[in-house]
């Protein structure tokens, strides 16, 4: 039985992959030996946390006290980014808070680009590199609130509309509901600044920190959003018919369709996670893309579970003319448990990741055969070589 | 030679995929490095569970979701009863992941 357990395998495992990449350690310049055990000494660590492995007490303590006290000396220090920033920095926040607002659109763009490349943010939104470059200086209302301001735009964007001056009310109106509808999506800012070419510009300026920045770079995108949103508003009020009264009302939820129907390229983008994607190390440490494309035949499939999911529910959105006469049919799936599935995904809930042979159903019985699998049920890890799955659906 | 990353999810794949991530953080490894280990991970591990385990487990339950896409398949089950030689566990609700075993051999 002790050759058989969990730990003892999870043990073997260890070992053997820490015996197979020793030679990328130590040879062709890798960091070397003592960072290779200080990796095995975090792993087993972790894993006795965890509880899933014992008996490891001596020799996991007894490697990570030299290792971690000792050389560990870091080639980069990427967890403070904006740090390296320094001659940006403070032209940054002089510039974007001046006293003169005039003057803060044309100094702008030549910091705001600089951050930009400087991140490699894929959005190419400068909303994600200046909150940090102006953590230190901000003065502004945004400002005072770095971490949500970094999180999402949401909070920001929504904090833009008490701000605006209502020259045009129609505009403001269909704002609001884009600032309610998208979240976190830097396509709003689109709007906001077409809007804002129709009105005074300095106001904005002094809104965004980065405003001026914004000026020349997205204005193009919001013009096309703008008029897909201006078509989608004839075309719809075509579509139904619908006498003109009813046209400003339809243009305005169709404005916000478009806009929903924009987001489609950039839902799929770092957007989950952009403090990560900023603190840590952007777009160097991607490794999860860049193993998907040469080493993986099968991926994980909870990536494509998140993927598949947001596109459906924008498609729906794009039929323009179910929005009245016809349900979204929005609660046909089981709200609660899809939403739990979500929440739990990995520590509380219980999985089994195995290989498959074969998954056959009769009706409603399926039968399928597993294989070399690990199960995480009750808190506890078990491993199996064949498993006989009798389900009914 | 291709690997499933499957196995990056369980208990001591997420150990390691944290502890790379910090020593990627602070700059101790590179990423090219930790993402060799992750591969060699994926091919340990597998191979591991073809010769080192031998147990057997029967899985009965209620349907609740299942999903193939990509070649994975995805249950849901309720209620689900798993039964061994040594033990029985049961549980409200376990979430099953199965890549195709034949595109390994492949």
């Amino acid at each position: 039985m002790a050759s058989s357990t969990t730990s003892t395998v999870y043990i073997h495992v260890i070992e053997d992959v820490i015996s197979k990449v020793r030679d990328e350690f130590i040879n062709n310049g890798g960091p070397g030996e003592t960072v290779l055990n200080e990796l095995q000494g975090i792993w087993e660590m972790k894993m006795m946390q965890a509880g899933v492995i014992s008996g490891l007490t001596e020799r996991s303590s007894g490697q990570k006290q030299p290792t971690l006290g000792g050389p560990i000396t870091p080639v980069h220090d990427l967890n403070v980014p904006y740090e390296g920033n320094e001659e940006y920095e403070t032209p940054t926040a002089d510039m974007l808070f001046p006293p003169t607002p005039l003057q803060t659109p044309v100094p702008t763009p030549l910091a705001g680009a600089a951050d930009g490349s400087m991140y490699n943010i894929p959005t190419g939104s400068s909303d994600y590199p200046t909150p940090v470059n102006d953590s230190g200086g901000n003065t502004d209302v945004k400002g005072g609130r770095p971490s949500p301001y970094m999180q999402s735009p949401s909070p920001w964007s929504n904090q833009r509309t008490p701000l605006s001056v209502d020259v045009n009310v129609a505009y403001v109106e269909g704002r609001d509901e884009v600032d309610r509808g998208t979240s976190h999506q830097p396509l709003t800012q689109d709007f906001f600044m077409m809007s804002s070419g129709k009105r005074k510009r300095e106001d904005f300026a002094k809104q965004y920190p980065n405003g001026g920045y914004n000026i020349p770079q997205q204005d193009g995108a919001g013009d096309s959003t703008s008029e897909v949103a201006k078509a989608e508003g004839s075309n719809g009020s075509y579509f139904l018919g619908r006498c003109d009264s009813a046209t400003t009302a339809k243009s305005k939820i169709l404005a916000h369709l478009a806009r929903s129907s924009s987001k489609i390229p950039q839902l799929d983008g770092p957007i989950p996670d952009p403090y990560d994607d900023m603190l840590s190390t952007p777009n160097i440490y991607n490794y999860q893309g860049v193993v998907n494309e040469d080493y993986n035949v099968v991926n994980t499939p909870a990536p494509n579970d998140l993927q598949a999911a947001t596109p459906a529910p924008v498609a729906q959105n794009d039929i323009g003319h179910d929005d009245d006469d016809e349900p979204l049919n929005e609660d046909d799936d089981d709200d609660d448990l899809d939403d739990v599935d979500q929440g739990e995904e990995l520590n509380t809930q219980h999985l089994v990741l195995a290989q498959f042979d074969k998954v056959t159903r009769t009706k409603s019985r399926w039968k399928c055969t597993l294989k070399d699998g690990i199960m995480h049920i009750s808190n506890k890890d078990i491993l199996f070589n064949k498993a006989m799955g009798d389900f009914n659906f | 030679m291709a690997t499933f990353e499957l196995y990056r999810r369980s208990t001591i794949g997420m150990c390691l995929t944290e502890t790379l991530d910090e020593m990627v953080s602070n700059g101790t490894l590179s990423p090219e490095l930790a993402i060799e280990v992750l591969v060699q991970f994926d091919k340990s591990m597998t191979e591991a569970l073809e010769s080192q385990v031998k147990s057997k487990v029967t899985i009965a339950g209620h349907l609740h979701t299942y999903r193939f896409c990509d070649n994975v398949w995805t249950f849901i089950l309720q209620g689900a009863s798993f039964k061994s030689e040594d033990f029985v566990q049961n549980v409200d609700r376990v979430k099953i992941v199965a890549c195709d075993s034949k595109l390994l051999s492949q």
